[in-house]
């Protein structure tokens, strides 16, 4: 039995045949008729009066309550008056019944809140001057609307109640003494984060939030509890100290950390970022991001290329001026032939760079273009985009009722998308099925063995998983992008293509969905990168132009002994170590771009600081090159830029929406489905310390390299609990 | 206008005022007693009516005072901003609001302060629309081009209390 | 004396009072101790395997969880207290995170998570016994054993506590030990109880002073007429 969910589960099974449909609300219901401040409003039976407070843009004071979380019911802040009942009722709890006259602003309320409220505050520390939620506190904000100017409680004998402070980790922040035991971090971290090490010990006065033994709080997700915290009792480490609220600039963007492109808020001030918080985007993330997400922008700020750089007669990198760079560039770009030109890309690239590189190889006669990330390119590849995006949308996830995980961890690999998979695995008893590596997700899944074999013998009608997805009315698949790769990634893709065409005959879903792991990776297949950097190896390359590839799949090994490399990207890290000239360029915080996230949904980022020292936008640089090497390219703003590629893919204009994919059937037509894919498709990321530095910025992150040393010191806690994987 | 030699104490909200000038010959009074009352219009010259002076949209931006640099080529985003996570209330997020593109920022090297040569670099920060026409307008008189966002509108799902103790569901997992 | 340190001193006093209280629960938290760190083994019984059995027996599929606190209550009872392997030995064999067990561990504090002796001594001082005297009972303890509330004597036979109402205030003061309630305590009886203790005989439980349980000394002061019967005040209609 998995520990996540717990023994319950087996419960579940047994009862489930019988039971389940019997206990689910009926589908057709009647709205009930609520009153909300003499307001009439019609809703849904069974919501609460907080929720229906809620649609007619009522906000209902709240501690405890949190959107995304279970109702607990324990600050009693969110007390409102309902027409005879003779006590206030607590809104969170409280389902909403047929006629209820529900006032949330009257007298008797604000006297309820007011008792709630000074009660709340016995006990917190008035820190707020040194308190870093200063500014963004729900208790500072409520306890100024709602609260009374004065309390009565004398404590002069026995003083507010201390609490030592915890260590969990080198992320979050512990001030217990401030903590008022909402147990929205509880609830998150055994809901979410499926961290069930998080709870309540003692009682009472005792009573305090914590690990009760000291340990690391071990999820990729653990950031998150930074912002559900409504007081400062859990606070970031990274921005301890660091700014007030009022004094940053927020810009929203987009996150380039995984695949999903969760949507994410910059804060900065005086051009300087200073932390990344989630954005709400319920079609992505939610409310959630990764730690990776939120905690790796300090390596944005160390090991990055200031000035352009010059490799010397003798072997060393020289600064240079902008001016030298690009002459040198562009004359190497002139003088090699065609054929032995190539680029490369990496994953954290926005969509203009790329087709600003690819314009520029395409003006020089070379269609060398491609991707450090591999995916088959036989059997219609890239060209149909039903191939290689998540068909479906993460939503999907949600209303799905079986998932067939192949080669991929999605935990580490899109650490939202996981906790929406966990989501749908404990609501809506949703069967999920692992072919790939034995590692712990976040729910109790069926697994298939580390072949991708097993999907013959899904394809064959073998073995009891293969019966749950063939029953299903909503069945996914979802393939790390790191599966397909190769020769057998080709029939593997192939085969799921097949897969999906049998389960989702006449069904709405489209079954097959690609989890691609870089952000970059889908747009650059979009405008027609090749993905995989094979071809390279097949002719000696005279001229090697990195965009951002830092993955060191190309290396000089693999080029003519000749041969000239030019890196443009942030950080000093593999590619910047064999070029001969570096461009630097400007990162996801830095410059206006366009991302498309693996479901194919393209999205903006917007810069909130400028490219630090003579560093650039990296479209500008490539035009620049172009202008200099005698073929300037036909743009010189965004907007241009943006018409261009309007021009090849319209679709990546189409900005938040998510555009479908056709041709499924095509695809399908043109798969290569015969040959052995009996290969081990296990990720890479495997465990939690795998996860903290998979990009060029995290590796340079020293938060992110703390977190990982924690996650491994972690491994030899006595006292952290062995995972145990017995399954359904 | 006060008449000459005259000093005055407004009394706010009364729209009268003592003034310490006499009434013939001009001369000021040393005890404020003999001041004589005089009504507000009295002294006050009296308003010229505001006649709308009409400016197109092509000069507003031209007699603004801003440099050229900051005012080509720049394009706002018209977007509702999302709740913030770190707080649990939605009131920020009903009206539009404009942000123009970043321009680069620095620190002062002797005090620390934050410059920036972009004098619009605060539009956002200050102006907020009760609806998104209202923002394009605005737009569209300065000359900017824009870009709307439709905000991501949050889902209501109805949940439970009863979920937590639901005898036969993954949802009664055991916490608070 | 400045007000200030008069509050200080009087919050120290205070303060000695609750940690003697809080004695026999202390720290929400676990640090590891020469007596409890997880080296300190445990294994229940064959005995108790078969109880776990009976108990687990109880409990609907699915719903095992709720058997944490017999089971913890059992693996106490066999250890004399609660260290945290017998904690992680309860959560083991109820398939929960072992942060469950902790969780009801420290909510209870009947469960004591440091060692206590043989024979555990909790005088109740909340009011009733208060006011019957329940003080002197504590003192004459601390003064025979040579501890104070929250100390355990160096033979590891007793541990005392001050904890709050142990609901028999109509036979105040009284202590608990172990298991057994010793009731209307008089400083000679407690001599009398350790005293036995110590010589390792049983001294009877219950009330001291020579009441069955709760009724008055001497006879009765009320209800001492006949009961009447069924029908009893019903209006003549209903009869």
């Amino acid at each position: 039995m998995h520990r996540v969910g717990g023994q319950l589960v087996r419960g579940v099974k047994a009862q489930q045949k019988r039971s389940l449909s019997a206990a689910l609300p009926p589908k057709k219901v009647n709205k009930v008729e609520v009153f909300i401040d003499g307001k009439s409003l019609l809703v849904d039976p069974g919501m609460t009066i907080l929720q229906a407070c809620a649609l007619v843009g009522v906000d209902i004071p709240r501690f405890c309550y949190h959107d995304r979380l279970s109702i607990a019911g324990n600050c009693r802040m969110c007390l409102v008056e309902v027409e005879k009942s003779v006590k206030p009722v607590a809104s969170c709890a409280m389902p909403v019944m047929n006629g209820m006259k529900v006032k949330t602003n009257s007298d008797f309320v604000r006297k309820a809140r007011e008792g709630v409220m000074e009660f709340m505050l016995n006990n917190h520390p008035l820190d707020c001057p040194i308190c870093d939620q200063g500014g963004e506190c729900d208790l500072q904000d409520q306890a100024v609307a709602f609260g009374s100017d004065r309390g009565r409680l004398q404590s002069r004998y026995d003083g507010k109640r201390a609490l030592e402070d915890k260590n969990i980790g080198p992320l979050v922040k512990t001030v217990m003494t401030r903590c008022i035991q909402c147990t929205r971090c509880v609830r998150f971290a055994n809901e979410v984060a499926a961290f069930p090490d998080f709870g309540t010990t003692g009682r009472g006065q005792d009573l305090q939030i914590g690990t009760y033994v000291e340990k690391f709080f071990a999820s990729e997700l653990s950031g998150n509890i930074i912002d559900i915290c409504p007081v400062g009792a859990l606070t970031s480490k990274q921005y301890a100290f660091t700014a007030r609220p009022w004094e940053t600039r927020k810009t929203e963007s987009v996150d380039v950390m995984d695949g999903t492109g969760s949507n994410i808020v910059l804060s900065h001030r005086t051009g300087e970022l200073l932390r990344v918080i989630p954005k709400i985007n319920d079609d992505i993330n939610e409310e959630w991001i990764g730690d990776q997400s939120r905690f790796a922008v300090d390596g944005l700020k160390v090991q990055r290329l200031l000035a352009p750089m010059i490799r010397g007669a003798d072997g060393q990198l020289k600064p240079a001026s902008w001016e030298e760079a690009l002459f040198t560039v562009a004359a190497k770009l002139r003088e090699t032939p065609a054929e032995q030109k190539a680029a490369v890309a990496g994953g954290l690239n926005d969509v203009e760079s790329l087709i600003a590189l690819k314009d520029l190889f395409n003006r020089f006669n070379s269609e060398n273009v491609m991707t450090e990330e591999e995916f088959p390119e036989t059997s219609g590849g890239s060209d149909l985009r039903s191939n290689y995006v998540f068909n479906d949308g993460i939503a999907s996830v949600e209303s799905a009722d079986a998932i067939l995980l192949v080669g991929t961890n999605p935990r580490f690999e899109a650490p939202t998308l996981n906790a929406r998979i966990r989501k749908s695995f404990l609501y809506s008893d949703v069967q999920i099925g692992v072919i790939g590596a034995e590692t712990e997700l976040t729910y109790e899944y069926d697994y298939l063995g580390a072949s991708a074999k097993a999907i013959d013998d899904i394809l064959a009608g073998k073995g009891d998983f293969a019966k749950t997805l063939s029953s299903a009315a909503t069945p996914l698949i979802i393939v790390g992008s790191q599966a397909l790769k190769g020769e057998s990634g080709a029939v593997l893709l192939g085969k799921l293509q097949q897969l999906a065409e049998k389960l989702g005959n006449g069904k709405q879903v489209k079954v097959l969905n690609v989890l691609q792991r870089w952000a970059g990776q889908t747009g650059a297949q979009d405008i027609g990168y090749k993905a995989g950097t094979s071809s390279i190896r097949k002719t000696p390359i005279k001229f090697l132009y990195l965009l951002g590839a830092d993955e060191g799949k190309v290396t000089k090994a693999n080029l003519d002994p000749s041969a000239f490399v030019v890196y443009q990207g942030h950080h000093g890290d593999a590619g910047a170590e064999m070029a001969d000239v570096i461009l630097p360029g400007a990162a996801y915080t830095e410059k206006e771009g366009t991302y498309v996230n693996t479901e194919g949904r393209s999205q903006r980022a917007y810069p909130a600081v400028s490219p630090p020292g003579e560093a650039r936008v990296d479209w500008k640089i490539i035009r620049a090159v172009s202008e200099v090497a005698g073929k300037a390219l036909p743009y010189s703003d965004l907007k241009e830029i943006r018409q261009r590629l309007n021009e090849i893919a319209p679709h990546l204009l189409r900005y938040r929406d998510l555009e479908p994919s056709p041709f499924v059937k095509q695809a399908l037509q043109l798969a290569q489905t015969s040959g052995s894919i009996d290969v081990d498709v296990s990720p890479a990321l495997r465990e939690l310390s795998d996860y903290y530095q998979t990009n060029v910025i995290s590796r340079n992150s020293r938060s992110m390299a703390q977190a990982k040393k924690a996650a491994i010191e972690n491994k030899t806690n006595p006292y952290a609990e062995e995972p145990t994987y017995a399954r359904l | 206008m006060l008449r000459a030699g005259a000093s005055r104490c407004l009394v706010v909200g009364n729209s009268t005022l003592r003034c310490l000038s006499t009434g013939k010959d001009n001369l000021p009074v040393t005890r404020s007693h003999d001041a004589k009352k005089m009504e507000l219009n009295d002294i006050l010259e009296k308003p010229s009516t505001k006649v709308p002076v009409k400016v197109s949209s092509d000069e507003t931006m031209d007699i603004g005072g801003v440099p050229l640099q900051h005012q080509d080529a720049r394009t706002a985003r018209i977007f509702r901003p999302a709740r913030e996570t770190p707080q649990s209330a939605w009131a920020n997020t009903k009206s539009w609001t404009i942000e123009l593109d970043n321009r680069q920022r620095w620190e002062n090297p002797l005090i620390g302060w934050s410059g920036t040569a972009d004098p619009l670099s605060n539009v956002g920060m200050n102006m907020k629309f009760a609806t998104k026409e209202d923002a394009i307008a605005f737009c569209e008189k300065n000359r900017w081009e824009f870009d709307v966002e439709e905000p991501h509108e949050r889902k209501i799902k109805p949940k439970n209390y009863g979920q937590n103790f639901s005898w036969n569901r993954r949802t009664r997992i055991g916490t608070k | 004396m400045s007000l200030t340190s008069n509050m200080m001193l009087q919050a120290s006093r205070l303060g000695g009072i609750v940690t003697k209280r809080g004695g026999a629960t202390g720290l929400m938290v676990h640090r590891d101790t020469k007596e409890n760190n997880l080296n300190v083994k445990f294994k229940f019984t064959p005995e108790n395997e078969d109880r776990i059995k009976a108990i687990c027996a109880i409990y609907p599929e699915g719903h095992k969880a709720g058997a944490l606190i017999p089971l913890l209550d059992l693996a106490q009872r066999q250890h004399g207290w609660l260290p945290i392997s017998a904690m992680h030995e309860v959560a083991r064999i109820l398939e929960v995170p072992r942060m469950r067990a902790y969780e009801v561990a420290t909510f209870y504090t009947m469960f004591n998570r440091q060692p206590v002796g043989k024979y555990f001594l909790q005088v109740c001082a909340t009011t009733p016994c208060m006011l019957r005297g329940a003080e002197t009972i504590t003192e004459t303890i601390e003064k025979k054993l040579g501890i104070h509330a929250g100390e355990t004597t160096k033979d590891g036979l007793f541990t005392l506590a001050e904890v709050e109402c142990l609901g028999a205030c109509v036979n105040a003061p009284m202590i608990q030990i172990n298991d057994d309630y010793f009731e209307d305590l008089t400083p000679k009886d407690v001599h009398e109880i350790l005293d036995d203790l110590k010589a390792g005989r049983k001294p009877a439980a219950g009330p001291r002073s020579g009441r069955l349980a709760a009724e008055p000394f001497g006879e009765l002061t009320s209800l001492k007429e006949t009961p009447p019967g069924p029908g009893f005040g019903l209006q003549a209609a209903l009869k």
